[in-house]
């Protein structure tokens, strides 16, 4: 029990496995001699899935920990810049049923609440609109920084659009050529274990057995090690988040200058919804729907028709991939020395692209507390799974929370959605909290939460959900601070929009001339 | 709006160009791009720091004559009052052209500003001589303009190298004049010299090579002009 933890070995080589190993490989000088030992093994025949095209702001300082260069990254991964989601017709479908999701937190957002104050005047304005500059940029098909903007140094907050496939590629090269992992493509044929049920090795057809300290199954959902070979559970959500299926599809654009927007668009259908996220080279859209509630040709004849209007008639030639989706996720992720990150881990969903960046903060917290010995290793796995299961539940409350507001009556998916037995606990006690409260920092509990009380505020607000103001008085100067606070976003808004380039525009400087790194 | 001409001794015969240096003709700049061909001359009159060109995001060295927009303290009834003016500042209103060739050298042209206050009939230096040749005027001109196109790529090789080495760092200037007005020069970057002292033999090696270590030392040479530029900002208050 106290023999040092100094080999691991990750299974697994999509973006999931890439991430970890390279996070923990960067952390612990697997280039050194004195540093861990970093294998990945991956199967020479799966196929990467490749999912998860949108990042969250998290990405931008997951890379640079790795020593990845942004210009790289972003000219490898034909990567884009993504400020936030845009919802279309989540609440009745209409056409000016449009709500921003920006990155950027409210302004003042950790001394003001302006939420009070906006809904005195929500006739008016848009709740995003008026505590943040950001919708109005993406609107507009800004980019969120400028040429002389450092790299990953920003104006607007944002994170990414990226090709999945090349990503894992980039991470590849990176990680093999710059942080010493040590990269096997060989299949597992077997696991051996040791008597006290520790996995011991992985059998592969031509390497042999291949030790390790500690096994990290990025296997995506086959959960080879987790699932298959410890055969924790698969705890299914899909009494909650009834989305089981999505139909893919590239879309080229129409000239080779067409506008891409900076934020992904996700427009509600009849029983789903359909992604829309702006590559340099083509768009990445999808339909996600329920199979319960609509045919698969019901899906790809709304997909299509999502497409015609961009791409007349060849919209209609485009070939369809089919992706299962099986929302939930494992009772635990940690079970003795073995931990599952990503799909191996679990999946909802991709509303609100909550994959790549529990990805990120798995491999963070392995790597931040990885156990020095076996004998610590089962301290920093209850650790670990305590915090991964409230993380879980937390992404679960937020998802649900854009299909509980909805008012939409146009399948049984929408009213099915808002019976109370498919709404968490956790979720319905928030929302009757803020019948009568404002979404603020201390409604959370963690200092890291996933999601901020202002990701709730913007779709909360953005959804029409009415907060009763107390009946008390305010503190006097309140309107007076808020008021401040709301030119302020304005003051701000005009000096970006004469400052900052289009998307489009930005994107290809960079790939000219490259970012400074100061 | 600039109305760029291609420069041709038929059209342009009698065409002259006012030297003369004053903000009637656009002097009144505060800073200009200079090129590592010139830093031994820059550095004597003027600080030099460098800038992110706001097309591109690279870094370019420049030399400083003033420390507001518009501001040139070098400039005053008398004209220009030191001994280098930047080539970049001396090209003016002649600009050069180039037109790529497939398969061999670009094509370079001279070309001039006709909108520029500085361009004349009746004053200045005649640009061509009687007959179509070229005048000793126009033959500095076209020196000076390749000059500045080689120094376009000297400049990237420079800044390439200097940022590639982590030799740059960002600063801001805070200066209080005479009359207690505060300034504040930012956006600018100049050589950490902390970083200079603990380069490895290899890399200063390459930088001296490159032709490049002589430029970072005069760069840093400039610095204490920053202190005379202040002076005369304080005796224009």
């Amino acid at each position: 029990m106290t023999e040092p933890v100094k080999r691991l070995i990750v299974v697994g080589g999509g973006s999931a496995g890439w991430l970890t190993a390279g996070t923990l490989a960067a952390e612990h000088q697997a280039h050194l001699p004195t540093g861990i030992e970093v294998i990945l093994v991956e199967s020479p025949d799966v196929k990467i899935i490749g999912v998860g095209e949108g990042t969250w702001p998290t990405m931008r300082n997951t890379l640079k920990k790795l020593g990845i260069a942004e210009t790289d990254f972003v000219r490898d991964c034909d990567a884009s810049f993504k400020q936030g989601s845009k919802f279309c017709g989540w609440v009745n479908g209409q056409q000016d049923d449009v709500y921003y999701h920006p990155f950027t937190l409210p302004e003042g957002y950790n001394r003001l609440n302006l939420a009070p104050a906006w809904q005195q005047q929500r006739q008016h304005i848009k709740f995003a609109d008026a505590v943040c500059f950001q919708p109005a940029l993406c609107e507009r098909g800004l980019a969120p920084k400028q040429i002389t903007t450092p790299e990953y140094a920003s104006v607007a907050n944002y994170g990414y659009h990226l090709d999945a496939g090349k990503f894992a590629r980039l991470l590849q090269k990176h990680c093999t050529e710059k942080l010493g992992v040590k990269h096997i493509l060989d299949h597992v044929t077997g696991i051996n274990s040791h008597p006290d049920g520790d996995i011991a090795s992985l059998a592969t057809r031509q390497h042999g057995n291949i030790e390790a300290d500690l096994f990290i199954d990025c296997s995506g959902f086959k959960s080879l090690l987790l699932g298959e070979h410890f055969g924790i559970p698969f705890v299914s959500k899909k009494d909650t988040l009834f989305i089981d299926s999505a139909l893919a599809v590239q879309v080229p654009y129409p000239e080779p200058d067409s506008p891409i927007a900076s934020h992904t668009i996700s427009t509600a259908q009849s029983a789903g919804w359909i992604w829309d996220i702006g590559l340099p080279s083509r768009r990445g859209v999808g339909h996600v729907f329920s199979s319960a509630h609509i045919s698969p040709q019901q899906a790809e004849a709304q997909l299509r028709a999502y497409i015609r209007p961009s791409l007349g008639p060849q919209a209609d030639d485009l070939p369809l991939r089919q992706i299962a989706i099986n929302p939930g996720h494992r009772q635990k992720f940690w079970h003795k020395n073995c931990v599952a990150v990503g799909m191996a881990a679990g999946f909802l969903e991709p509303l609100e692209a909550s994959a790549l960046v529990l990805v990120e903060l798995s491999a963070a917290m392995i790597s931040e507390q990885l156990p020095a010995t076996r004998g610590v290793m089962d301290i920093v796995a209850r650790r670990f799974n305590d915090t991964f299961s409230y993380r879980w539940d937390r992404v679960i409350d937020f998802l649900k929370l854009h299909y509980v507001l909805s008012l939409r009556e146009d399948s049984d998916f929408w009213a099915d959605n808002r019976s109370d037995s498919s709404i968490p606990d956790s979720l319905q006690e928030l929302l009757q909290l803020w019948q009568y409260h404002y979404p603020w920092h201390s409604d959370f509990s963690r200092a890291d939460e996933i999601f901020s009380s202002a990701s709730y505020q913007y779709v909360l607000y953005g959804m029409g959900f009415a907060t009763r103001p107390r009946a008390t008085a305010q503190a006097e100067n309140y309107n007076q601070q808020a008021s401040q606070h709301f030119q302020e976003n304005a003051r701000r808004l005009d000096k970006l929009l004469t400052a900052l380039p289009n998307n489009r525009q930005l994107l290809n400087k960079i790939k000219h001339f490259g970012l400074q790194k100061i | 709006m600039a109305n760029h001409a291609v420069l041709d001794n038929v059209t342009h015969k009698d065409l002259r160009v006012i030297t003369e240096r004053s903000a009637r003709y656009g002097d009144n700049i505060a800073c200009s791009t200079v090129f590592p061909i010139e830093l031994r001359q820059v550095q004597a009159q003027y600080p030099i720091v460098l800038r992110k060109n706001a097309d591109s995001g690279r870094f370019e060295p420049i030399a400083l004559f003033g420390l507001n927009s518009q501001e040139n303290l070098f400039l005053d009834e008398g004209g220009w009052d030191a001994s280098y003016i930047p080539l970049s500042v001396e090209r003016q209103p002649f600009l050069i052209g180039v037109k790529p060739n497939p398969g061999a050298d670009s094509e370079l042209s001279v070309h001039i500003d006709m909108d520029s206050p500085r361009v004349s009939q009746t004053e200045g230096e005649p640009v061509f001589l009687q007959y179509g040749g070229d005048s000793p005027f126009l033959q500095r001109i076209t020196s000076v303009l390749l000059a500045i196109h080689e120094g376009h790529e000297q400049n990237r090789g420079l800044t390439d190298a200097l940022a590639g080495l982590e030799l740059l760092e960002p600063f801001t200037l805070d200066i209080q004049l005479q009359d207690g007005s505060k300034h504040k020069l930012a956006g600018l970057y100049t050589i950490n010299e902390e970083r200079l002292r603990s380069l490895e033999g290899a890399a200063v090696a390459d930088l001296h090579r490159a032709g490049h270590l002589e430029a970072v030392y005069m760069i840093l040479a400039s610095l204490p002009n920053f202190k005379r530029l202040i002076e005369r900002k304080n005796a224009r208050l």
